[in-house]
Protein backbone atom coordinates (compact mmCIF):
# COMPACT_ATOMS: atom_id res chain seq x y z
CA UNK A 1 0.00 0.00 0.00
CA UNK A 2 1.44 3.15 -0.83
CA UNK A 3 1.90 6.19 1.39
CA UNK A 4 -0.21 9.03 -0.29
CA UNK A 5 -0.76 12.79 0.49
CA UNK A 6 -3.14 14.94 -0.65
CA UNK A 7 -0.88 17.75 -1.40
CA UNK A 8 -1.66 21.23 0.85
CA UNK A 9 -5.03 22.26 1.31
CA UNK A 10 -5.70 25.61 1.94
CA UNK A 11 -8.49 27.99 3.13
CA UNK A 12 -9.05 31.52 0.82
CA UNK A 13 -11.18 33.77 -0.09
CA UNK A 14 -12.26 34.10 -3.90
CA UNK A 15 -11.57 38.06 -4.73
CA UNK A 16 -12.46 37.48 -8.60
CA UNK A 17 -14.39 35.35 -11.10
CA UNK A 18 -11.92 35.31 -14.11
CA UNK A 19 -13.71 35.01 -17.69
CA UNK A 20 -11.81 31.15 -18.40
CA UNK A 21 -13.56 29.64 -15.53
CA UNK A 22 -10.88 30.15 -13.04
CA UNK A 23 -11.04 31.99 -9.84
CA UNK A 24 -8.60 34.60 -8.38
CA UNK A 25 -8.53 33.50 -4.43
CA UNK A 26 -6.59 35.15 -1.85
CA UNK A 27 -5.49 32.53 0.80
CA UNK A 28 -5.08 32.71 4.45
CA UNK A 29 -1.51 33.41 4.20
CA UNK A 30 -2.01 35.84 1.86
CA UNK A 31 -0.49 34.59 -1.13
CA UNK A 32 -2.97 34.93 -4.37
CA UNK A 33 -3.54 31.64 -6.65
CA UNK A 34 -5.23 31.11 -9.89
CA UNK A 35 -7.88 28.57 -9.23
CA UNK A 36 -10.01 25.88 -11.29
CA UNK A 37 -13.04 24.54 -9.20
CA UNK A 38 -13.02 20.45 -8.90
CA UNK A 39 -15.45 18.09 -11.19
CA UNK A 40 -17.35 17.30 -7.86
CA UNK A 41 -18.11 20.94 -7.60
CA UNK A 42 -19.45 21.33 -11.06
CA UNK A 43 -21.23 18.00 -11.27
CA UNK A 44 -23.04 19.56 -8.15
CA UNK A 45 -23.77 22.64 -9.48
CA UNK A 46 -22.07 24.52 -6.69
CA UNK A 47 -22.10 28.67 -7.64
CA UNK A 48 -18.57 30.30 -6.67
CA UNK A 49 -18.76 33.70 -6.25
CA UNK A 50 -16.44 36.38 -4.93
CA UNK A 51 -16.04 36.62 -0.77
CA UNK A 52 -17.03 32.97 -0.40
CA UNK A 53 -14.67 31.12 2.08
CA UNK A 54 -13.35 27.85 -0.07
CA UNK A 55 -10.89 25.01 0.55
CA UNK A 56 -7.84 25.07 -2.33
CA UNK A 57 -6.13 22.65 -2.93
CA UNK A 58 -2.45 23.96 -4.31
CA UNK A 59 -0.84 22.05 -7.23
CA UNK A 60 2.25 20.70 -6.58
CA UNK A 61 3.58 21.16 -9.08
CA UNK A 62 2.85 25.15 -9.31
CA UNK A 63 2.14 27.22 -6.08
CA UNK A 64 0.62 30.08 -7.81
CA UNK A 65 -2.47 27.00 -9.25
CA UNK A 66 -5.28 25.79 -7.50
CA UNK A 67 -8.38 23.90 -7.42
CA UNK A 68 -11.19 24.74 -5.01
CA UNK A 69 -12.30 21.83 -3.30
CA UNK A 70 -14.97 23.09 -1.05
CA UNK A 71 -16.88 25.91 -0.36
CA UNK A 72 -17.79 27.35 3.21
CA UNK A 73 -21.14 28.21 3.88
CA UNK A 74 -20.57 31.33 5.38
CA UNK B 1 -6.06 0.33 -1.58
CA UNK B 2 -4.70 -2.04 -4.42
CA UNK B 3 -2.60 -1.02 -7.45
CA UNK B 4 -3.89 -1.55 -10.58
CA UNK B 5 -1.31 -0.01 -12.43
CA UNK B 6 2.23 1.46 -12.68
CA UNK B 7 3.76 3.13 -15.14
CA UNK B 8 6.08 6.41 -15.90
CA UNK B 9 5.82 7.23 -12.42
CA UNK B 10 2.39 7.24 -12.24
CA UNK B 11 0.14 4.83 -10.24
CA UNK B 12 -3.43 4.16 -10.36
CA UNK B 13 -5.65 2.80 -7.68
CA UNK B 14 -9.42 2.23 -7.46
CA UNK B 15 -9.65 3.54 -3.70
CA UNK B 16 -13.23 2.95 -3.41
CA UNK B 17 -16.53 1.39 -5.71
CA UNK B 18 -16.88 5.45 -7.66
CA UNK B 19 -13.29 6.40 -6.97
CA UNK B 20 -10.36 6.52 -8.54
CA UNK B 21 -6.58 7.81 -7.29
CA UNK B 22 -3.28 8.52 -9.64
CA UNK B 23 -0.40 8.87 -7.57
CA UNK B 24 2.74 10.40 -8.40
CA UNK B 25 5.85 10.40 -5.99
CA UNK B 26 3.19 9.04 -2.96
CA UNK B 27 1.31 12.14 -4.04
CA UNK B 28 -2.26 12.62 -5.59
CA UNK B 29 -1.87 13.94 -8.59
CA UNK B 30 -5.03 13.25 -9.87
CA UNK B 31 -9.00 12.04 -8.68
CA UNK B 32 -11.58 10.53 -10.73
CA UNK B 33 -14.94 9.96 -9.62
CA UNK B 34 -18.38 8.48 -10.05
CA UNK B 35 -22.08 8.69 -9.32
CA UNK B 36 -24.97 8.11 -10.53
CA UNK B 37 -27.87 11.17 -10.78
CA UNK B 38 -31.55 10.68 -9.31
CA UNK B 39 -32.41 9.74 -13.39
CA UNK B 40 -30.22 6.69 -13.53
CA UNK B 41 -27.50 8.17 -15.62
CA UNK B 42 -23.90 8.25 -14.59
CA UNK B 43 -21.64 10.96 -14.47
CA UNK B 44 -17.61 11.04 -14.41
CA UNK B 45 -15.53 13.46 -13.25
CA UNK B 46 -11.72 13.79 -13.19
CA UNK B 47 -9.12 16.60 -11.50
CA UNK B 48 -5.87 16.31 -12.30
CA UNK B 49 -2.90 18.23 -12.42
CA UNK B 50 -1.48 17.09 -16.11
CA UNK B 51 -2.56 15.04 -18.85
CA UNK B 52 -0.83 12.40 -17.99
CA UNK B 53 -2.65 11.23 -14.90
CA UNK B 54 -6.11 12.86 -16.97
CA UNK B 55 -5.68 10.37 -19.30
CA UNK B 56 -4.45 7.61 -17.39
CA UNK B 57 -7.70 8.25 -14.80
CA UNK B 58 -9.72 8.29 -18.06
CA UNK B 59 -8.84 5.08 -19.76
CA UNK B 60 -8.97 3.35 -16.47
CA UNK B 61 -12.67 4.31 -15.63
CA UNK B 62 -13.86 3.84 -19.04
CA UNK B 63 -12.35 0.43 -18.99
CA UNK B 64 -14.74 -0.14 -15.77
CA UNK B 65 -17.61 1.35 -16.05
CA UNK B 66 -20.55 0.85 -18.16
CA UNK B 67 -22.15 3.47 -21.22
CA UNK B 68 -23.12 6.04 -21.55
CA UNK B 69 -21.36 7.99 -19.33
CA UNK B 70 -21.30 11.50 -19.09
CA UNK B 71 -19.72 14.80 -17.34
CA UNK B 72 -20.21 18.25 -16.71
CA UNK B 73 -17.71 20.92 -17.90
CA UNK B 74 -17.64 24.58 -18.01
CA UNK B 75 -17.47 25.82 -21.92
CA UNK B 76 -15.41 28.09 -21.22
CA UNK B 77 -12.19 25.52 -20.02
CA UNK B 78 -11.11 24.72 -23.16
CA UNK B 79 -8.27 22.51 -21.54
CA UNK B 80 -10.35 20.27 -19.43
CA UNK B 81 -13.24 19.79 -22.88
CA UNK B 82 -10.27 18.76 -24.91
CA UNK B 83 -9.76 16.43 -22.27
CA UNK B 84 -12.95 14.54 -22.27
CA UNK B 85 -12.71 14.77 -26.23
CA UNK B 86 -9.13 12.99 -25.87
CA UNK B 87 -11.44 10.67 -23.92
CA UNK B 88 -13.80 9.90 -27.48
CA UNK B 89 -16.59 12.12 -25.35
CA UNK B 90 -19.00 14.60 -27.29
CA UNK B 91 -21.52 17.39 -26.47
CA UNK B 92 -24.71 16.13 -25.77
CA UNK B 93 -26.13 19.38 -24.68
CA UNK B 94 -25.39 23.12 -23.43
CA UNK B 95 -26.86 24.95 -20.56
CA UNK B 96 -26.85 28.38 -20.29
CA UNK B 97 -26.54 30.46 -16.77
CA UNK B 98 -28.32 33.36 -16.47
CA UNK B 99 -27.82 36.65 -14.29
CA UNK B 100 -31.65 37.74 -13.55
CA UNK B 101 -32.40 40.98 -12.64
CA UNK B 102 -34.86 41.70 -9.74
CA UNK B 103 -35.59 45.33 -9.79
CA UNK B 104 -39.32 45.82 -11.21
CA UNK B 105 -37.80 48.88 -12.91
CA UNK B 106 -35.07 46.89 -15.26
CA UNK B 107 -37.52 43.60 -15.64
CA UNK B 108 -40.39 45.41 -17.03
CA UNK B 109 -42.57 43.07 -14.55
CA UNK B 110 -43.96 45.42 -12.12
CA UNK B 111 -47.27 46.11 -13.90
CA UNK B 112 -47.56 42.17 -15.35
CA UNK B 113 -50.82 40.81 -13.45
CA UNK B 114 -51.75 37.56 -13.73
CA UNK B 115 -54.18 36.06 -16.70
CA UNK B 116 -57.33 36.38 -16.10
CA UNK B 117 -58.54 33.68 -13.56
CA UNK B 118 -55.05 33.04 -12.32
CA UNK B 119 -53.71 34.16 -9.13
CA UNK B 120 -50.38 33.74 -7.54
CA UNK B 121 -49.85 32.36 -4.03
CA UNK B 122 -46.61 34.00 -2.13
CA UNK B 123 -43.94 31.80 -0.99
CA UNK B 124 -45.14 30.43 2.09
CA UNK B 125 -48.64 30.70 1.71
CA UNK B 126 -48.99 27.15 -0.28
CA UNK B 127 -51.14 24.37 0.99
CA UNK B 128 -48.85 20.98 1.41
CA UNK B 129 -51.42 18.59 0.22
CA UNK B 130 -52.10 20.39 -2.93
CA UNK B 131 -48.52 21.69 -3.36
CA UNK B 132 -47.29 17.38 -3.57
CA UNK B 133 -50.16 17.15 -6.11
CA UNK B 134 -48.80 19.69 -8.59
CA UNK B 135 -45.20 18.16 -8.07
CA UNK B 136 -45.96 15.05 -8.48
CA UNK B 137 -48.38 15.97 -11.72
CA UNK B 138 -45.50 18.11 -12.93
CA UNK B 139 -43.20 15.16 -12.92
CA UNK B 140 -45.65 12.83 -14.02
CA UNK B 141 -45.80 15.23 -17.62
CA UNK B 142 -41.90 15.40 -17.56
CA UNK B 143 -41.92 11.75 -17.44
CA UNK B 144 -44.15 10.83 -19.98
CA UNK B 145 -43.01 13.71 -22.53
CA UNK B 146 -39.61 15.41 -23.14
CA UNK B 147 -37.87 13.39 -20.01
CA UNK B 148 -35.28 14.31 -17.39
CA UNK B 149 -32.11 14.28 -18.90
CA UNK B 150 -32.16 17.70 -20.82
CA UNK B 151 -33.62 18.84 -16.94
CA UNK B 152 -31.19 21.12 -14.93
CA UNK B 153 -29.71 18.89 -12.35
CA UNK B 154 -31.42 21.51 -9.55
CA UNK B 155 -34.58 19.88 -10.71
CA UNK B 156 -33.96 16.19 -10.79
CA UNK B 157 -33.63 14.51 -7.33
CA UNK B 158 -37.20 14.97 -5.74
CA UNK B 159 -36.84 17.88 -3.46
CA UNK B 160 -38.37 18.41 0.20
CA UNK B 161 -41.11 20.78 -1.01
CA UNK B 162 -40.91 24.11 1.53
CA UNK B 163 -43.70 26.15 0.95
CA UNK B 164 -41.84 28.53 2.08
CA UNK B 165 -39.61 28.44 -0.90
CA UNK B 166 -42.25 28.05 -3.81
CA UNK B 167 -44.74 30.39 -5.10
CA UNK B 168 -47.78 28.68 -7.06
CA UNK B 169 -50.40 29.70 -9.54
CA UNK B 170 -54.08 28.51 -8.86
CA UNK B 171 -56.59 28.56 -11.26
CA UNK B 172 -59.87 27.59 -10.16
CA UNK B 173 -58.97 26.35 -6.72
CA UNK B 174 -56.37 24.44 -8.38
CA UNK B 175 -52.76 24.82 -8.15
CA UNK B 176 -51.60 24.91 -11.73
CA UNK B 177 -47.79 26.33 -11.83
CA UNK B 178 -45.05 26.46 -9.54
CA UNK B 179 -41.62 28.59 -9.14
CA UNK B 180 -39.16 26.83 -6.77
CA UNK B 181 -36.62 29.13 -4.99
CA UNK B 182 -33.32 28.03 -3.45
CA UNK B 183 -31.80 30.31 -1.30
CA UNK B 184 -28.09 29.44 -1.98
CA UNK B 185 -25.56 31.55 0.39
CA UNK B 186 -26.23 34.94 -0.89
CA UNK B 187 -27.06 34.14 -4.56
CA UNK B 188 -30.77 32.88 -4.66
CA UNK B 189 -31.43 30.44 -7.54
CA UNK B 190 -34.64 29.57 -9.88
CA UNK B 191 -34.70 26.19 -9.30
CA UNK B 192 -37.42 25.36 -10.84
CA UNK B 193 -40.36 27.25 -13.16
CA UNK B 194 -43.54 24.62 -14.60
CA UNK B 195 -46.75 24.92 -15.77
CA UNK B 196 -49.36 22.02 -16.01
CA UNK B 197 -49.17 21.17 -19.86
CA UNK B 198 -53.15 22.59 -19.84
CA UNK B 199 -52.40 25.59 -19.12
CA UNK B 200 -49.33 26.33 -20.60
CA UNK B 201 -48.86 29.30 -23.27
CA UNK B 202 -51.20 31.94 -20.78
CA UNK B 203 -48.43 33.32 -19.33
CA UNK B 204 -48.81 32.19 -15.86
CA UNK B 205 -44.66 31.40 -15.69
CA UNK B 206 -44.39 34.83 -16.15
CA UNK B 207 -46.60 36.16 -13.79
CA UNK B 208 -44.87 33.38 -11.42
CA UNK B 209 -41.41 34.95 -12.21
CA UNK B 210 -43.24 38.35 -11.55
CA UNK B 211 -43.56 37.63 -8.19
CA UNK B 212 -40.59 35.60 -7.65
CA UNK B 213 -37.90 38.87 -8.31
CA UNK B 214 -40.35 41.07 -6.80
CA UNK B 215 -40.54 39.06 -3.69
CA UNK B 216 -36.67 39.37 -4.00
CA UNK B 217 -36.39 42.76 -4.53
CA UNK B 218 -38.11 43.27 -1.34
CA UNK B 219 -35.84 41.36 0.61
CA UNK B 220 -32.29 43.30 -0.96
CA UNK B 221 -31.71 40.68 -3.23
CA UNK B 222 -30.54 42.25 -6.56
CA UNK B 223 -29.91 39.02 -8.79
CA UNK B 224 -31.29 35.72 -8.90
CA UNK B 225 -29.11 33.08 -10.92
CA UNK B 226 -30.85 30.28 -13.44
CA UNK B 227 -29.72 27.56 -15.64
CA UNK B 228 -31.39 26.87 -19.15
CA UNK B 229 -31.04 24.10 -21.26
CA UNK B 230 -29.90 25.91 -25.00
CA UNK B 231 -32.76 23.80 -26.38
CA UNK B 232 -35.38 25.43 -24.22
CA UNK B 233 -36.54 28.08 -26.16
CA UNK B 234 -39.38 29.40 -23.88
CA UNK B 235 -37.56 29.46 -20.83
CA UNK B 236 -34.42 31.28 -22.68
CA UNK B 237 -37.07 33.74 -23.93
CA UNK B 238 -38.51 33.96 -20.83
CA UNK B 239 -35.25 35.38 -18.84
CA UNK B 240 -34.16 37.07 -21.81
CA UNK B 241 -37.14 39.25 -21.64
CA UNK B 242 -36.63 40.43 -18.42
CA UNK B 243 -33.24 41.11 -18.69
CA UNK B 244 -31.26 38.23 -18.02
CA UNK B 245 -27.90 38.25 -18.64
CA UNK B 246 -25.67 34.81 -19.36
CA UNK B 247 -22.73 34.75 -17.47
CA UNK B 248 -21.81 31.58 -18.72
CA UNK B 249 -22.12 27.92 -19.75
CA UNK B 250 -21.95 24.07 -19.13
CA UNK B 251 -21.52 21.88 -21.58
CA UNK B 252 -22.66 18.08 -20.56
CA UNK B 253 -20.65 15.51 -22.63
CA UNK B 254 -21.38 12.07 -23.44
CA UNK B 255 -19.26 9.09 -24.24
CA UNK B 256 -21.85 6.27 -25.51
Amino acid sequence: MARTSNGIELEGTVLECLRNATFRVELQNGHKVLAHISGKIRKNYIKILPYDRVLVELSPYDLTRGRILFRYRN
Amino acid sequence: MSPVEFSDAVLLSRVAPGQWHALEDDLVVGRGEASRRPDGRMFVSIDAWHDVAFDRLAAAMLAALPRPLHTVVDEADLDLTARWRRAGFTVRRREWEYAVPTDPRVTGLDSVPPPTGVTIKAFGSAEQAPLHALDRAIRDEVDAGPGWPDMPAEVLARPVLDPSKCAVAVESGRYVGLLRIAMVTRLPRIGLIAVLAGHQRRGIARALLAHALGALHHIGKQTAAAEVTESNVAATALFAGVGGRRTGGNLELVLR
